[in-house]
């Protein structure tokens, strides 16, 4: 290998250092005013630039000497079994799209400068979007799954941060949290996907797990053990490209800036999944029967998409579903193999979108006319119209299946915590705090620390006496017996609810398995 | 809208009614794409301004004033000095009728004036704060600690308890033993008459003052708007969608409540939602949306008298939107869509039911009562403690708990929907007593005429800012420091911003004045004849060209007026299947009766030909590029397959190089398209019939023609002495990424390019049979004279001429010199812009700020294309020898006109009718968009987007924005427009007397008018009430060789200048 691809390493460090400058600027509190703008916005450009032409270096390098594929640099840590390197993947695949998002990236920066002119977020916005282009080329680079994760992770939090961009807005931050959460539930599966991994095959490398794959590795391949661990990875992947059922949350992230909503939503970010799909391949094409799944998951999103396109009325929502339509495109053509056909296809809509996301507020001058009507065959359906509107009720299904429970059950826990757990241990419940409060008088008022100290151990003394002697037995045992007939009311009524009863039967099947 | 002018109406009178009287307080902007600056209020244009403004406040809760701190800004860079608050103070005490001089106190001889206190007040910010904000000075920033004495004077003198109650020792139950509440037997009969009163109040708000949502909002804290925006929003735009979707409603074309209505009945978004509404409920609603209202409000039980202030108030709750319904329901026909009818009954039916039905599933999860005012008044009639409990807790804006009872009362207000606890009676009575006991506190500031926040506070300002020692303080008194409290409070919030409004206005207004009376008799014109005269627009932006033009070249005339030039016409350019209305839509929306078609020029028949091949072919296939790959399914998968290299290649040069690269693709266009030589086609026969809005005719006769150039040259005092050429100078302004590029054309043709009208003027006035016609008018045109059309493009600076090709051999080396004049003006007019630009070094060449706007214009990036009319703040009409020679910091419209010719004042009145409020609509909004632009602007550009071609949302679910983006504004001086008119003060007032719309306007001082005597150049002020007040000059004016010496270096906006380099040539 030559030795020059030792800088891949520099290039998610660059947009990384840009970002802690602008931050270090932010923080100086020197960034104000129109003369503070220039600087924060060369900073970050320039750093994309840079990254840009050492791509195209090593671009060009790879096409005379080859490209390297994965290498290792140096040990990150270790952990038990498992090590894990700093490593990097430098293929075809990784270069390109590299290169791809580093172009992206300065010129969606080279907007924003103008574009963002006189606004109060211009410094903060230009920090998450070198923030950002750092996470994604770490996840393009990555030579092992911890690595993309940390920049999966700087993903999405950047993206939670943009889509809340303008946070004085209710409807803004409800949704930037809206996709935040989803995208939780995805990072967990990656979690899941990484634990398998290290359990399973003994190395985070994208290469070992190939290997694994191929029956190469040091560990057997097993298949149930494939599914698993594709279960993690993929469903990770599912969300954060915003595939059915898991769509929804893209279409309520475009609250943000106009560049930022193009380079996450419409051409960067959200072919994140695909990449880690992609990466993928050599696991995938030895359990056929995840593909079929994937297949009809691309192919229920490209639907979804298509059909929800042709309602929109506004301008960035009608993007968003396009985009859908094409990512779920791209997961049909990895279900059905072409994963390599999905790589060129990535690119040309990563290339296309950003230009029609960014050319976005002139929609109404570049396209003249009225929209060719949708075909004759599906126009008369008020059911179908309806529910391409509500965006086929995803969101709210999402929620009463996923969702609801979840809240329900923690709901229980609160009130458990309540009513039970925190009297066992004598702590004053909030919902106590009613007309049967105990008149507490303060006898001592402190000052300072120490006697903020002294009062607090008196206090505590006095209601330990209060409690305990004071009261006398009959109170102390109505109380206590009160107590205890709320435990066995409280549980009597969650064994009553259905939740549990699932929840108890799934446990039953698990401990059987 | 007095209730009992209403009061005989029936139901159905009653609602058509309230939607006639909607469309004078819901934005009446125009779809996006025909933007037209109006005044934001025109609904309350029939009250004087400040009435209002006030009004307006009350009704949207909206000021509409810039905040006080800017205007302390202001007085303290010298924009407002102490004249000017001295006058505006003295303005406002006569309003007002308020005794400036009267002593409220005295100390060691020192009389201490209202006057004083209220000047002092404006400059210092003596307003109270809120508790939270006060301690923290208190405590944290120690503003008490060099003026001790004073503090305790201050409290001392207004009887309030001394010091603040620590948050700690406002812990539960300490304030109940502070104030000495009963801590036991606690009846629900110590509520009942405080919850009875309380409960009249809330429900004789809803109407006018609040709908259901608000009154179960201040109830339970639950977001309504937010349910309901969920439930609508989509549904709104798919019905104004004027083409961003390929598939609509099927029922679409039954009108918006019908379609709703069939797509509800099917949507389980409902049930999903939690709500409590089946689908059989929604199938069973009425079919006709007038039936629907009624029974809506029927059922909410309001009485009927407040049903209008009611619909007025949920229409206002998404006034974006229901403006836009409104708009379309007045035109019918925009944009030619077919099947789907738009009407504001609709609207208002869809949004009263889901409000309803959202509202009642509140109302009945929380306390299950239907939604009625009768059952609930009757429910909280049971649960008094309940009521209070809720309303102080909720009702943040005049309840502000203290965070301890907050604490003690939020477990048991359950937010979320499925966590309703059942509350115990006891329990609800318990709190109650905890707040009525805090109320009793001192610190809870409600039962005390004084507090500490609401006297104490501001009284400690004051006497610092007065001077006043503890012990002066003491001397004077509680009645003395009352007095002085009350005179703090002596102007609301509204006569206030009027007052810093006012001062504000003069500072401007005496340089401008000053200017003016200074520049009288510098230039009497020229001695013979001018080398060319130019006709540009009246728009504030030709103000600098214009200037520049005189600078480099004083041979030359200018002139200014409407750039419609009287030529009201559907305009079929080449390319266009649709007509564009070129005409003025303020004061009134004209609609022409003559269609003009602009035609290949004989023998480019076959040119032609190819042409339209051509540009159909590229019209076919940028629709498929920007639309197919958006919507389509296979055949958009494989363009955006094929576009991809391109796109990212253009976004690549874009990035790279915007001007030239736009200048080259703009370039390639017009080489592919094929030019064809052209002509316009807009002479009928003279026996044609009559030409009508209803039924257009092709053309104008002759005797229309002259008809249309007499009055225009009449309107501008061109009568006489006409020079060899006469350039008509249209303009507009294109910018590549701008949802609002209609606010920068012109708006005297309706938000477009006014260049077809200056070329159809030219045409027409070239004509010899439109010649011979004029000259019965006393309008006698030299044969030699050649009318010229052009346009001027505001945002690069480019002229582009028109039939070039027709204009006589000898006038060409008179064009070539006039060419080379613009061009050089154009750049130095660049330059003059580029100063207000911060992305525009200040150190420009007049070359490289050319270059500068023409990368700008082509910028897809660039949310300021270009100034806009940000910078205008007065008009005047007069001649030029007026404004020739003074800089006016391209401030002013300038319009011209010959006050020698108009005995009777006729031309005046026209000018003032139509140009005069197309000025004051401009001034207006621009006012408006700034002063509170989170309410009557747009807000930031940047997070917009286009919804159904109509408007532009925040992000993808919100109310349809009005009103200018914040980048428009940012540079803008809030002021009303100040009209000085070159007449005797005898025919302005004759032609005011006869002028209701005058009346309205100049009467309610919407704007101001000065007149300027034409011979003496006496300046005279008008004011509604007290008539025509002389105006002397109080300030010199320096005189600089040309404008370029005053405005380099400055990036602010500057006073005016007198400039030498114009009267060159009559020098």
């Amino acid at each position: 290998m030559n030795c020059a691809f030792v800088f891949l390493l520099i290039a998610p460090l660059l947009p990384l250092l840009a970002a802690l400058g602008i931050a270090a600027h932010i923080l100086s509190g020197r960034a104000r005013g129109d003369a503070a703008e220039p600087p924060t916005a060369r900073i970050a450009i320039g750093a994309a630039w840079a990254v840009v032409v050492l791509m195209l270096a090593l671009d060009g390098l790879a096409l005379v000497e080859g490209a390297p594929g994965h290498f290792t640099l140096g040990a990150w840590f270790s952990s038990g079994a498992v090590d894990i390197p700093i490593s990097f993947m430098a293929d075809g695949l990784a270069l390109g799209a590299a290169t791809l998002v580093a172009l992206i990236g300065a010129v969606t920066l080279h907007y924003a400068r103008n574009y963002l002119h006189r606004e109060a977020g211009f410094h903060r916005f230009f920090m998450l979007m070198s923030l950002f282009l750092a996470g994604m080329l770490l996840i393009v680079l990555a030579g092992n799954a911890a690595l993309t994760f940390v920049g999966w992770e700087l993903c999405g939090l950047t993206s939670f941060l943009l889509i809340g961009y303008a946070y004085e807005r209710p409807v803004a931050t409800g949704n930037a949290l809206y996709a935040f959460l989803s995208n939780r539930v995805g990072d967990a599966g990656f979690v899941l996907g990484i634990s398998l991994a290290a359990w399973w095959v003994g190395s985070l490398e994208w290469a070992a797990i190939a290997d694994w794959a191929a029956g190469a590795g040091e560990t057997r391949f097993d298949k149930v053990q494939a599914r698993l661990l594709l279960f993690g990875f993929l469903l990770a992947a599912v969300i954060k490209s915003a595939q059915v059922p898991f769509a929804a949350w893209i279409a309520r992230a475009l609250e943000g800036p106009t560049p930022s909503s193009a380079i996450f939503y419409g051409a960067v970010m959200v072919h994140a999944g695909v990449y880690l799909t992609i990466r993928l391949e050599p696991v995938l094409l030895q359990v056929p029967d995840i593909m079929v799944y994937l297949a009809l998951i691309g192919a229920a999103t490209a639907l979804y998409g298509w059909l929800g396109g042709l309602v929109q009325t506004d301008v960035k929502s009608a993007l968003i579903f396009s985009t859908t339509l094409h990512v779920g495109l791209m997961f049909l053509l990895c279900g059905l193999g072409a994963f390599e056909a999905a790589g060129w296809y990535m690119a040309a809509h990563a290339s296309w979108r950003v230009w029609q996301f960014l050319l976005a507020p002139s929609y109404m001058h570049t396209a003249a006319g009225p929209a060719a009507p949708a075909p004759r065959w599906l126009t008369g359906h008020q059911w179908l119209y309806t529910a391409a509107l509500q965006r086929f009720w995803l969101e709210g299904l999402v929620r009463n299946v996923l969702i609801r429970p979840f809240q329900a059950i923690g709901r229980d826990m609160r009130d458990l915590d309540d009513k039970v757990l925190s009297h066992l241990v004598g702590m004053p419940a909030r919902w106590r705090a009613g007309p049967r409060a105990e008149g507490d008088t303060a006898v001592i008022v402190g000052h300072g620390l120490a006697g903020r100290l002294l009062y607090a151990i008196a206090e505590s003394f006095r209601k330990l006496e209060n409690r305990l002697l004071m009261k006398g037995d009959g109170g102390t045992f109505s109380r206590m017996s009160r107590v205890l007939g709320n435990y066995l009311l409280l549980i009597e009524s969650m064994i009553e609810q259905p939740r549990y009863l699932i929840l108890a039967i799934a446990t039953t099947f698990i401990v059987i398995l | 809208m007095s209730e009992h002018a209403t009061a005989n109406l029936t139901p159905d009178e009653r609602i058509a009614h309230c939607i006639e009287h909607l469309g004078h307080v819901l934005p009446s902007q125009a779809s996006i794409r025909d933007f037209v600056h109006h005044n934001t209020l025109h609904g309350f244009q029939h009250l004087p301004f400040l009435e209002g403004l006030a009004a307006a406040r009350r009704l949207t809760g909206a000021p509409a004033w810039l905040p006080e701190d800017d205007f302390r800004s202001f007085y303290r860079n010298g924009r407002i000095d102490d004249a000017d608050l001295a006058a505006a103070m003295a303005e406002l005490a006569r309003i007002t009728k308020l005794d400036l001089d009267a002593v409220l106190a005295t100390f060691d001889g020192h009389a201490i004036t209202r006057g004083e206190v209220l000047r002092l007040s404006l400059l210092q910010d003596c307003s109270p704060l809120p508790l939270a904000q006060l301690r923290w000075r208190v405590e944290e920033m120690g503003v008490l600690h060099e003026h001790a004495d004073l503090w305790s004077a201050c409290l001392e003198l207004l009887s309030i308890d001394a010091g603040f109650a620590h948050p700690e020792s406002l812990l539960e139950g300490s304030a109940r033993q502070q104030a000495g509440a009963a801590t036991a037997s606690v009846d629900s009969e110590d509520f009942t008459a405080e919850a009875a009163t309380l409960w009249a109040r809330l429900a004789a708000k809803v109407g006018a003052g609040g709908t259901a949502g608000e009154l179960i909002a201040t109830l339970t804290g639950e977001d309504v708007p937010r349910i309901t925006r969920a439930l609508l929003l989509r549904h709104f735009g798919a019905h104004l969608d004027l083409g961003v979707a390929p598939w609509h409603n099927p029922a679409r074309a039954q009108g918006f409540y019908r379609a709703w209505k069939d797509s509800a009945m099917r949507d389980p978004a409902w049930r999903l939602e939690s709500l409590d509404v089946s689908l059989d409920d929604v199938a069973a609603l009425p079919d006709d949306p007038l039936e629907a209202v009624l029974a809506e409000l029927t059922r909410l039980g309001l009485p009927e008298e407040r049903w209008e202030g009611y619909l007025e108030r949920l229409a206002l709750e998404l006034p974006g939107w229901s403006g836009m319904f409104l708009w379309r329901q007045e035109h019918p026909d925009y944009m030619g869509i077919p099947g789907a009818p738009v009407a504001l009954l609709d609207f208002l039916a869809v949004r009263l039911v889901v409000e309803r039905i959202v509202c009642a599933d509140i109302a009945r999860r929380h306390w299950n009562v239907a939604l009625n005012l009768a059952e609930l008044g009757r429910f909280f009639a049971t649960q008094p403690a309940e009521l209070l409990v809720r309303h102080a807790y909720h009702d943040r804006e005049g309840g502000d708990l203290p965070e301890y009872l907050l604490d003690l009362i939020e477990p048991h207000l359950p937010a979320a929907k499925d966590a309703a606890l059942p509350a115990l009676p006891e329990l609800w009575l318990w709190l109650a007593d905890c707040i009525a006991a805090w109320r009793a506190t001192p610190t809870a500031e409600q039962t005390a005429r004084h507090g500490l926040t609401r006297s104490a506070w501001p009284l400690f300002r004051l006497a610092q800012h007065l001077g006043l020692t503890a012990e002066a303080l003491c001397a004077i008194g509680t009645p003395g420091a009352e007095a002085l409290l009350r005179a703090l409070d002596c102007l609301d919030a509204d006569q206030r911003g009027y007052l810093w409004l006012l001062s504000y206005e003069r500072h401007y207004r005496e340089q401008i004045l000053s200017a003016l009376a200074a520049n009288h008799g510098r230039w009497s014109g020229h001695a013979e004849g001018p080398a060319a005269q130019l006709v540009f627009c009246m728009d504030d932006r030709e103000e600098g060209v214009r200037r520049h033009l005189e600078e480099i070249a004083p041979e030359y005339e200018t002139l200014g007026g409407a750039a419609h030039f009287a030529v009201f016409q559907n305009y079929y350019g080449l390319d266009d299947t649709r007509p564009a209305a070129l005409c003025p839509v303020i004061p009134e929306v004209i609609i022409p009766a003559h269609e003009v078609h602009e035609v290949p020029k004989p023998g480019a028949g076959e040119t032609a030909r190819r042409h339209a091949g051509r540009i159909a072919f590229r019209q076919r296939w940028r629709e498929r590029w920007h639309q197919l790959t958006r919507h389509g399914l296979f055949a958009g998968v494989a363009l955006l397959l094929v576009g991809a290299p391109f796109a990212f290649i253009s976004q690549l040069l874009r990035t790279a190089m915007p001007g030239r690269f736009g200048a080259l693709l703009a370039d390639w266009r017009e080489k592919f398209d094929m030019p064809v030589p052209t002509r316009l086609d807009f002479t009928a026969p003279n026996d044609a019939g009559p030409a009508t809005p209803q039924a257009p005719r092709d053309g104008f006769t002759d005797a229309e023609q002259a008809e249309r150039i007499g009055n225009f040259l009449t309107a501008l005092g061109l009568t006489h002495g006409f020079a060899p050429l006469v350039v008509i100078m249209g303009h507009g302004s294109n910018s590549a990424n701008n949802p609002h590029m209609a606010a920068y054309d012109c708006g005297a043709c309706s938000g477009r390019h006014s260049g077809p009208n200056a070329r159809l003027f030219a045409a027409m006035a070239n004509r010899p049979e439109v010649r011979a016609l004029l000259a019965r008018r006393d309008i006698h045109v030299p044969e030699d004279c050649w009318f010229l059309g052009a346009e001027h493009n505001t945002s690069d600076d480019r002229i582009e001429w028109y039939d070039l090709a027709d204009l006589p051999g000898d006038l060409q080396p008179v064009l070539r010199a006039l060419d080379g004049a613009l061009a050089q003006a154009c750049r130095a007019h660049a330059r003059e812009r580029c100063r207000r630009l911060y992305s525009a070094p200040l150190d420009l060449t007049p070359d490289g700020a050319f270059a500068h706007v023409l990368g700008r214009r082509h910028d897809w990036s660039q949310t300021r294309p270009e100034l806009g009319h940000a910078t205008n703040a007065c008009a005047f009409f007069g001649r030029r020898a007026m404004s020739r020679g003074a800089f006016f910091d391209r401030r002013a419209f300038l319009i011209s006109y010959d006050p020698t010719r108009d005995p009777e004042g006729k031309v005046l009145e026209r000018h003032l009718l139509i140009n005069g409020a197309v000025g004051a609509g401009i001034s207006l909004e621009y006012y408006f968009s700034t002063a509170n632009n989170a309410n009557y602007g747009c807000g930031t550009k940047i997070t917009h987007n286009v919804a159904g071609y109509c408007g532009v949302m925040q992000g993808a679910a919100s109310d349809l924005v009005t009103g200018l983006p914040r980048q428009m504004i940012e540079v803008h001086e809030a002021m009303r427009i100040l009209v000085v008119i070159e007449q005797t003060i005898e025919l302005i007032t004759a032609i005011y007397q006869r002028q209701p719309p005058l009346q309205e306007l100049v009467g309610n001082r919407w704007v101001t008018v000065v007149a300027k005597h034409p011979e003496t150049g006496a300046l005279h002020l008008f004011d509604p009430e007290l008539g025509w007040l002389p105006w002397q000059p109080s300030q010199a004016i320096p005189t600089v060789h040309e404008s370029g010496d005053w405005f380099t270096g400055h990036r602010d906006p500057l006073p005016p200048v007198l400039l030498e380099r114009p009267l060159g040539a009559a020098a």
